[in-house]
């Protein structure tokens, strides 16, 4: 039964015909709709943004009224070096961090997509870290990591105290953060090359083509758009990355070697000296960080995110 | 046995079945091995993610005189509730799993609830800035976490909500634009033709939207209740902010509470962790199916 063959359509139909009453129509409908929404998005997302730049600018101790200083805290937090070592360590740590995670992920997607069986099971296996929180695994990790009855040390039968050397606890903290998350890149890759079509795969094999230039001329360039969302999104959380750190190494680690810029801004607004405005020029920095290297990493896969087979 | 690799080789295909035979049997014989080889490599991944949680469940249920005269690797002889017991009354662990199911639940409801309206408005209704709006939505996920929490904890302090039930519900609970943009896609994806028809018997937007569309959308409103509990039941940075003492504290916060008071009490602590993520991998474990597909499918961090 099609519509326009009802005896009296009802009003809503025929206004269907018309985009223009439609629209004034649906109006009032939409608007209570996302009013809730709009509202909480306004209040809890926009708002805030505004609320930062403000304390930017002003200097407040939790105790004292909030006093206006202008641009003090910028001067103050752009000169003084505690923003730069942060995000040096950050840096570093998201350099440890996505080589090795993305490799990982890839080549466990690859062997899971022998389609051996038993394959699901370890899909399930490697997805269980993501499903845990980061505090509680990073507390898990640091009793492992303990020089005191940690299962590490234990296991090696050393005395290393993982966690207290200025020179292991980045890489320690960053294999943590590996840990946890290549299993979730692995589900990613795996759809990636399900997408890839057997014709594909089939044509490079009736060519002669061995596994080695399959994966590098065929696979890997295929999964453009998988590495691109893999990349951006794992980029964009290991700058930000935070629960993990601190259940390793509160207070930014020994010597500050673990002191990523999500802990700065916690210490620096929360512990010791609540500095909420210098807090605020951080957070504003690593916002700014973050646009910037997303729009980076799209420029850089723009001329090679080109394969849509879909 | 249908992987596209065990496809016949190019070779098996041309040539008489003379000279494929032994070819093929040594491509088999490589195949096994790569096989063999695959099946290590998975093994040992699974034994490193699965250790961390082994090890850490065997340490929770020591007894503390065990734990400080035998090797940690060694499994608990006797096996013993204490530490859980001791976590329940001495370090106060009912109160934050109660306040932390509180809160999921209130947020899941809220959250979906108020996600869907939206969504609805979104992929079926046209208004005039509809797109603009959207796109502001849309924005809106680019706005990382560590930058709100500053400005959020200086708003809760000017209207005195901080260490309240609503300081740690109210920023979630009106909807997320995750939430929104996934329910969006997949509300366009619904029949025009269902909707229309049921305007035509005389249903309003309110009863289409609940009657209709949500019934229809059950997988993806599935995939955003697991997604929603688990990110709120590990939710970590913000309780830690604006929660101060242990009325508010979610379990999270109670967590590294315990850690660093108790610090070398490691079967205590252990028996924390244990409690923190035992609720979500029971769930997992009973849904680990549409779970796993579900996170290829939204690409949820």
């Amino acid at each position: 039964m099609t519509v326009p063959s009802l005896p009296r359509p009802s009003a809503a139909v025929r206004a269907g015909g018309r985009p223009r009453r439609r629209l004034r129509g649906d109006a009032p409908a939409a608007w209570a709709l996302l009013a809730p929404s709009l509202a909480g998005i306004l209040a809890f997302l926009v708002l805030p943004i505004l609320v930062v730049v403000w304390l930017s600018l002003s200097r407040w101790d939790l105790l004292s009224p909030i006093r206006f200083v202008g641009l003090d805290n910028w001067v103050e937090v752009l000169t003084d070096g505690r923003l730069g070592h942060s995000l040096l360590v950050t840096v570093l740590f998201v350099l440890m961090v996505i080589p090795l995670q993305t490799a990982l992920g890839l080549a466990m997607a690859l062997l899971l997509s022998r389609g051996l069986p038993g394959s699901w099971f370890f899909r399930v296996v490697y997805v269980v870290p993501w499903i845990c929180a980061p505090l509680a695994l990073g507390v898990v990790w640091r009793w492992i990591f303990s020089p005191y009855g940690g299962a590490l040390n234990a296991l090696l039968g050393t005395d290393v105290e993982w966690l207290s050397d200025p020179d292991l606890a980045l890489p320690v903290v960053a294999a943590v953060s590996i840990w946890s998350q290549v299993g979730y890149t692995t589900l990613f890759f795996m759809a990636g090359l399900a997408g890839i079509p057997t014709q594909v795969l089939e044509a490079a094999a009736l060519d002669g083509a061995g596994a080695w230039s399959t994966f590098w001329r065929i696979k890997l360039p295929l999964l453009g758009p998988t590495t691109f969302f893999v990349l951006v999104t794992g980029v964009i959380a290991s700058f930000q990355a935070f629960d993990q750190i601190y259940a390793l190494t509160p207070n930014g680690g020994p010597q500050g070697a673990t002191d990523v810029i999500a802990t700065r801004i916690y210490l620096e607004a929360f512990q010791g000296g609540f500095n909420l405005g210098g807090a605020s020029v951080m957070a504003l920095v690593l916002f700014a960080v973050l646009v910037v290297v997303t729009l980076l990493q799209q420029r850089f896969f723009a001329g090679r995110v080109t394969y849509d087979l879909s | 046995m249908t992987s596209p690799e065990q496809l016949p080789t190019p070779r098996g295909r041309r040539r008489p079945a003379g000279i494929a035979e032994p070819l093929r049997a040594a491509g088999q014989r490589r195949r096994r091995l790569g096989d063999a080889g695959a099946y290590l490599v998975l093994l040992v991944g699974a034994v490193l993610t699965l250790g961390p949680f082994v090890l850490s469940f065997m340490t929770a249920f020591k007894t503390p005189q065990q734990f400080a005269s035998e090797s940690s690797l060694a499994p608990p002889d006797p096996v013993t509730g204490e530490n859980f017991a001791r976590l329940f009354a001495e370090g106060g662990f009912v109160s934050p799993v109660v306040v932390t199911a509180q809160v999921v639940l209130v947020v899941v409801v809220g959250q979906l609830v108020f996600s869907i309206m939206a969504a609805f408005a979104f992929a079926r209704l046209r208004f005039r800035g509809r797109d603009a709006l959207f796109w502001l939505f849309l924005a809106t996920l680019m706005v990382p976490q560590v930058v709100t929490v500053i400005p959020l904890y200086t708003m809760f302090t000017a209207v005195d909500a901080r260490n309240t039930f609503w300081a740690l519900v109210l920023p979630f609970v009106f909807g997320s634009p995750y939430a929104i943009f996934l329910l969006r896609e997949y509300f366009r994806g619904i029949p025009a033709d269902l909707i229309d028809a049921a305007r035509i018997d005389g249903a309003g937007t309110w009863r289409i939207l609940w009657l209709i569309v949500v019934p229809l959308s059950r997988p993806i409103i599935a995939t955003l209740v697991i997604i929603t509990v688990v990110t709120h039941w590990n939710n970590f940075m913000w309780p830690l902010i604006i929660t101060t003492g242990p009325t508010w504290q979610t379990i999270t916060v109670a967590t590294a509470a315990l850690q660093s008071q108790y610090n070398a009490n490691w079967t205590l602590v252990m028996a924390a962790t244990t409690v923190a993520m035992a609720p979500l991998l029971v769930v997992f474990a009973l849904f680990q199916r549409h779970i796993v597909s579900s996170i290829s499918l939204t690409g949820f961090r």
